[in-house]
C-alpha cells in the first residue's frame, strides 16, 4: 500500500520511456518516408511524452504534500513541517527531483512542437526529424530516471529520520521513516527558490528545440534557412526564460547567502552562463542569416554548442566533479551524463561534416565595415567570453585529474577577463545597430552617432566635474548613457523624417517604427537593459561600503549616512525552525526610514545556523544587514550600503524583456489585421 | 549660423568634453581603502571555502585584511603586499592564479581564442577582394 504515490510516479516515467521510443522510431521513419503521412502520426508519442512527464511531476508533488517518507527522496529532502511552499518546491531542490522537473519541461516542449506542427496539413520532414531528435534527449534523461537517478525509490531502511537505504523496486519491504529530514536549509529560505529554478529548466531545455531542429536539417539534408526560421520564436523564449533564470538566481544569493553578492562565478553559475552568452551570441547570427544568407555554417556550430554546453553544465552541476575530480565516480549520474555529452558532440558534429555539402559557401562579406561586421565582432566577443567562462571553470578539475593538484580560478581572474570583454561588448552594442548592412558610409555612421555621442560624454563629463575619479564609473557611464542614446535617438531621428514626409506626427511616426520592426526595437530594449545593468554592476561595486559594529540593546552606530540602532532581541519559533534575531531601527536624517530584522536561523537537522540578512530597498541604493553573532547582551551585525544596485536586477529584468517584445508586437499586429472572431 | 561653424563647434565641444572624461580617468589615483579592498579580493581566506579574505567574516580572514591595510598604510606597494603572503602561505593564498606555472595556460587560452576569430573573420574579408576584382 505504502508505495502507490512510488508506483505512479515510476509509472510515469515508464510512460514517458515509451512515448520517447515511439517518437524517435516514428520520427525517423516519417523523415525518409516521401509519403503516406502526416503530423497525426506523432499525436500518440507526444501525448506520451508529455503525459508521463506530468504524472510523474505531479506523483512526486502529490508525495511531497502528503508527507509520504515511504519514498526515500522525500524522506531525505522534506519534513512534515516544512511550509507549503517549499514542499512544493523541494519536487526540484536536490538531484533526482530536479529531474523530474527537467522531464516535464521536455515534455512541454516536444508537446508544444508537435501542436505547432500540427497546424500545417502536409509531410513536414524537418519537424518530424526535430521531433525524433528531442525524442533521444526525452529517452536519455527519463532512463536517468528510471535507472541511476531515480526520484521514485522507495524506502528499505530508517534510522527514524531520513532514510538511510532504498531500493528502486516499489514491492520491496517499505519502510516509512517517522519524520524526513527536511530541505536543505539554505533551500527553504526564501520563496524565490520556488521560482528560480523552473525559470532556468525551461531556458536551458527550451534550447533543445533549435538544437534539434538544427540536426534535424542535417538529417534530411533540407537546404537554407527553414530550420532557423522555424525556430527564432523558440529560441528566443528559451533565452527569455534563461536570461529571466539568471537574474533571479543573483537576487536568490543577494537576499539568502548573507555576503551582500549576487555574482560569485561559481561553477554552479558559469553552467547557466556559459549557454547563455553562446545563445545570445546564436540570437544574433541567426538574425544575420535570415536577413543576408551570411554565416550558415558558424549558426549550426552555435546551436551545437549552446545545446553541448547545457549539457555541460548539468553534468558539471550534478555529477559532484567540481568539489572533487574522484567524487564523480561514486555516483553513476556522472559518467552517464558525460556519455551523453560526447554522443551529443561527436553525433552532431560528425553529422555536420558530413553534411558540409548542404551549407552553401557563404556568400562572403562585402565589408567589414556593415552590420554584419558588426555581428561578427558580438560573436567574437560573445564567444571569447564564454570561452573564458568554460576554461576558467574546467581548468582546475583538467589539473586536478592529470596532476592531482589543486589549483584555484576564482572571482579575481574572471573579473580581469571579463570588465575589459564586457566593456568591448557594449561599445559594440552601442554601434553595432546604427552601422548599415552591407558595405556602410562612414559618413551615415558618425551623423548618427555624434549627437548620442556628445550626450554621452556630456554626462561621463559631468561625473567628473561633481568629483567622480573611478575610471570604471566613468567608462561605464559613458558607454551605458551612449546606448541609450543612440536607441532613442535612432527611434527619434527615423519618426522625425518620416513625419516630415508623410506630414504625421513624429509620435505617431515612433509607434509606426517600433511596429514595424519588432525584432530590432526587441533587441534595442535589451540593450538599454544591459547598459542599466552595467552601470548598477559598476556603481554598485565600486561605490559600496561596508562595515561590522558590535552593539548592546539601545547602542547606535553611525554607518554610510545611517543611524543603526539595536533595539532588543527576538526569538520565534516556527514550525520548520527557531528564528533568532536583532529588531534594528534605521535613521536617516534623523528620520525613522525602517525597522529591519536580521536573523538567524536554526533548523533542527543543521547544526549550522543560517543567516538571513535584512534589506531596506530604496532608489539611492540598498542597506544590508546581515547578523554574524548575537548573545544576551550584544550582537554583531555586518553592514553593507549598495548604491543603485536595484538597477542591476531592472537591468537584468529589462534584457529578458526585449526578447518579450517581439511576440507581443507581432500579436497585436496580427489582431489588428483580422479583428477578434467570436 | 552657417552650417561650416556649426560643425565646428560641434566638434569643438565634442573634443572638450572627452578630454574632461580622459583627463578625470587618468588623475582618478586609485584611493587606500580601494586599494584595500582590491587586494583583499584577490587574496584567499586559508579556513574557508575559495573565499577572499574580503567577503569572509572568518577570524583569520578579518586579521589578514587589517595587515594589508597596515601594509597599505605604511606605504606599500601592491607587489610587496602580495609578496608578503605569498612568503608566508604560497602562491595558493592568492585567488588569480600566477600567470606562470600550471596557469600560465589558463591565462594564454582566452588570447590564443581571441586571436583565431580574429584571423577567422579578416579571412573571410581577404579571400573576397580577389573576387570583386573579376
Amino acid at each position: 500500500m505504502a508505495a502507490v504515490i512510488a508506483g505512479f510516479g515510476l509509472l510515469g516515467v515508464l510512460v514517458a520511456i515509451g512515448g520517447s521510443l515511439m517518437l524517435i522510431v516514428r520520427g525517423f521513419t516519417a523523415a525518409f518516408r516521401r509519403e503516406g503521412w502526416d503530423a497525426s502520426v506523432f499525436r500518440v508519442p507526444a501525448s506520451a511524452v508529455l503525459g508521463g512527464s506530468l504524472l510523474a511531476m505531479v506523483a512526486l508533488e502529490v508525495g511531497l504534500l502528503a508527507d509520504d517518507f515511504s519514498i526515500a527522496y522525500i524522506a531525505n529532502n522534506s519534513a512534515s513541517t516544512t511550509p507549503l511552499l517549499y514542499k512544493l518546491s523541494s519536487a526540484w531542490a536536490a538531484l533526482e527531483g530536479s529531474l523530474v522537473l527537467w522531464g516535464l519541461v521536455l515534455g512541454v516542449f516536444v508537446f508544444a512542437v508537435w501542436a505547432v506542427m500540427a497546424r500545417s496539413r502536409g509531410m513536414d520532414h524537418l519537424g518530424a526529424a526535430a521531433l525524433g531528435v528531442m525524442g533521444i534527449v526525452t529517452l536519455f534523461f527519463f532512463a536517468l530516471m528510471a535507472t541511476v537517478s531515480n526520484p521514485f525509490e522507495v524506502c528499505t531502511a530508517t534510522g527514524g529520520f531520513g532514510c538511510a537505504a532504498e531500493s528502486a523496486l516499489p514491492w520491496s519491504t517499505v519502510v516509512t521513516p517517522a519524520e524526513g529530514l527536511g530541505p536543505n536549509p539554505l533551500l527553504q529560505n526564501h520563496p524565490l527558490m520556488a521560482i528560480h529554478p523552473p525559470m532556468l529548466y525551461v531556458g536551458y531545455v527550451g534550447l533543445t528545440v533549435p538544437f534539434a531542429f538544427a540536426v534535424g536539417a542535417l538529417l534530411v539534408k533540407e537546404r537554407g534557412d527553414a530550420w532557423l526560421r522555424r525556430t527564432r520564436s523558440w529560441t528566443r523564449v528559451a533565452w527569455m526564460f534563461l536570461t529571466a533564470g539568471i537574474v533571479l538566481g543573483g537576487l536568490w544569493s543577494y537576499e539568502v547567502l548573507g555576503w551582500g553578492g549576487y555574482w560569485a562565478w561559481d561553477p554552479v553559475e558559469n553552467a547557466s552562463f556559459a549557454p547563455w552568452l553562446v545563445a545570445t551570441a546564436f540570437l544574433h547570427s541567426a538574425a544575420v542569416q535570415l536577413r543576408r544568407g551570411v554565416l550558415q555554417a558558424w549558426n549550426y556550430i552555435l546551436v551545437i554548442a549552446t545545446f553541448s554546453l547545457t549539457i555541460l553544465g548539468t553534468f558539471l552541476t550534478r555529477s559532484g566533479v567540481i568539489q572533487s575530480v574522484h567524487s564523480f565516480t561514486q555516483s553513476p549520474i556522472g559518467p552517464a551524463l558525460l556519455w551523453f555529452l560526447m554522443f551529443v558532440m561527436v553525433g552532431s558534429l560528425g553529422l555536420f561534416a558530413m553534411r558540409a555539402n548542404l551549407v552553401s559557401s557563404a556568400p562572403r562579406l562585402d565589408s567589414l565595415v556593415s552590420r554584419e561586421g558588426m555581428f561578427l565582432i558580438n560573436n567574437l566577443l560573445l564567444t571569447v567570453f564564454a570561452f573564458v567562462v568554460v576554461v576558467g571553470t574546467l581548468y582546475p578539475i583538467v589539473v586536478e585529474a592529470i596532476t592531482g593538484d589543486t589549483v584555484g580560478v576564482g572571482r579575481p581572474f574572471y573579473d580581469r577577463m571579463a570588465v575589459p570583454l564586457g566593456f568591448a561588448l557594449v561599445a559594440a552594442m552601442a554601434l553595432g545597430p546604427i552601422v548599415p548592412y552591407r558595405a556602410a558610409n562612414l559618413r551615415v555612421v558618425w551623423d548618427r552617432l555624434r549627437l548620442p555621442l556628445q550626450i554621452a560624454l556630456g554626462a561621463a563629463a559631468l561625473a567628473v566635474v561633481v568629483g567622480q575619479r573611478n575610471g570604471w564609473i566613468l567608462v561605464s557611464i559613458l558607454l551605458g548613457v551612449l546606448v541609450v542614446a543612440l536607441a532613442v535617438h535612432q527611434l527619434w531621428d527615423r519618426a522625425y523624417r518620416a513625419a516630415a514626409k508623410r506630414e504625421t506626427s513624429t509620435g505617431s511616426e515612433m509607434l509606426r517604427a517600433l511596429r514595424a520592426d519588432p525584432p530590432y526595437w526587441g533587441g534595442q530594449v535589451g540593450h538599454i537593459g544591459v547598459a542599466v545593468l552595467v552601470l548598477g554592476i559598476a556603481l554598485s561595486s565600486n561605490l559600496s561600503d561596508e562595515g561590522a559594529f558590535t552593539l548592546s540593546p539601545g547602542e547606535s552606530a553611525r554607518f554610510a549616512d545611517h543611524e543603526i540602532t539595536y533595539v532588543e532581541p527576538f526569538s520565534r519559533e516556527k514550525p520548520n525552525r527557531t528564528e533568532i534575531g536583532a529588531v534594528v531601527e534605521v535613521r536617516r536624517g534623523g528620520d525613522l526610514i525602517s525597522t529591519l530584522e536580521p536573523r538567524l536561523n536554526r533548523y533542527p537537522t543543521s547544526t549550522q545556523s543560517i543567516a538571513s540578512p535584512a534589506v531596506d530597498t530604496g532608489l539611492r541604493g540598498d542597506l544590508y544587514l546581515s547578523l554574524a553573532s548575537i548573545n544576551e547582551t550584544e550582537v554583531r551585525i555586518e553592514t553593507f550600503w549598495f548604491p543603485f544596485i536595484w538597477m542591476v536586477w531592472a537591468g537584468g529584468f529589462l534584457v529578458a524583456l526585449g526578447a518579450v517584445y517581439p511576440a507581443v508586437a507581432r500579436r497585436s499586429a496580427r489582431e489588428r489585421r483580422e479583428p477578434a472572431r467570436v | 549660423m552657417s552650417e561650416r561653424l556649426r560643425r565646428w563647434i560641434g566638434a569643438i565641444v565634442t573634443i572638450a568634453l572627452a578630454a574632461v572624461v580622459v583627463v578625470g580617468i587618468a588623475i582618478g589615483d586609485p584611493s587606500e581603502e580601494d586599494r584595500v579592498r582590491s587586494l583583499g579580493d584577490r587574496i584567499k581566506c586559508p579556513v574557508c571555502q575559495g573565499e577572499p579574505i574580503l567577503d569572509s567574516p572568518a577570524e583569520t580572514a578579518r586579521a589578514m585584511m587589517d595587515i594589508v591595510a597596515e601594509r597599505v598604510a605604511a606605504g606599500e606597494s601592491d607587489e610587496q603586499i602580495i609578496d608578503y603572503f605569498t612568503e608566508r602561505y604560497g602562491d595558493g593564498i592568492l585567488l588569480d592564479p600566477p600567470v606562470a606555472g600550471r596557469t600560465l595556460l589558463l591565462w594564454v587560452l582566452p588570447f590564443v581564442a581571441l586571436a583565431a576569430g580574429v584571423v577567422l573573420i579578416l579571412g573571410r574579408r581577404r579571400k573576397h577582394e580577389p573576387e570583386a576584382d573579376r
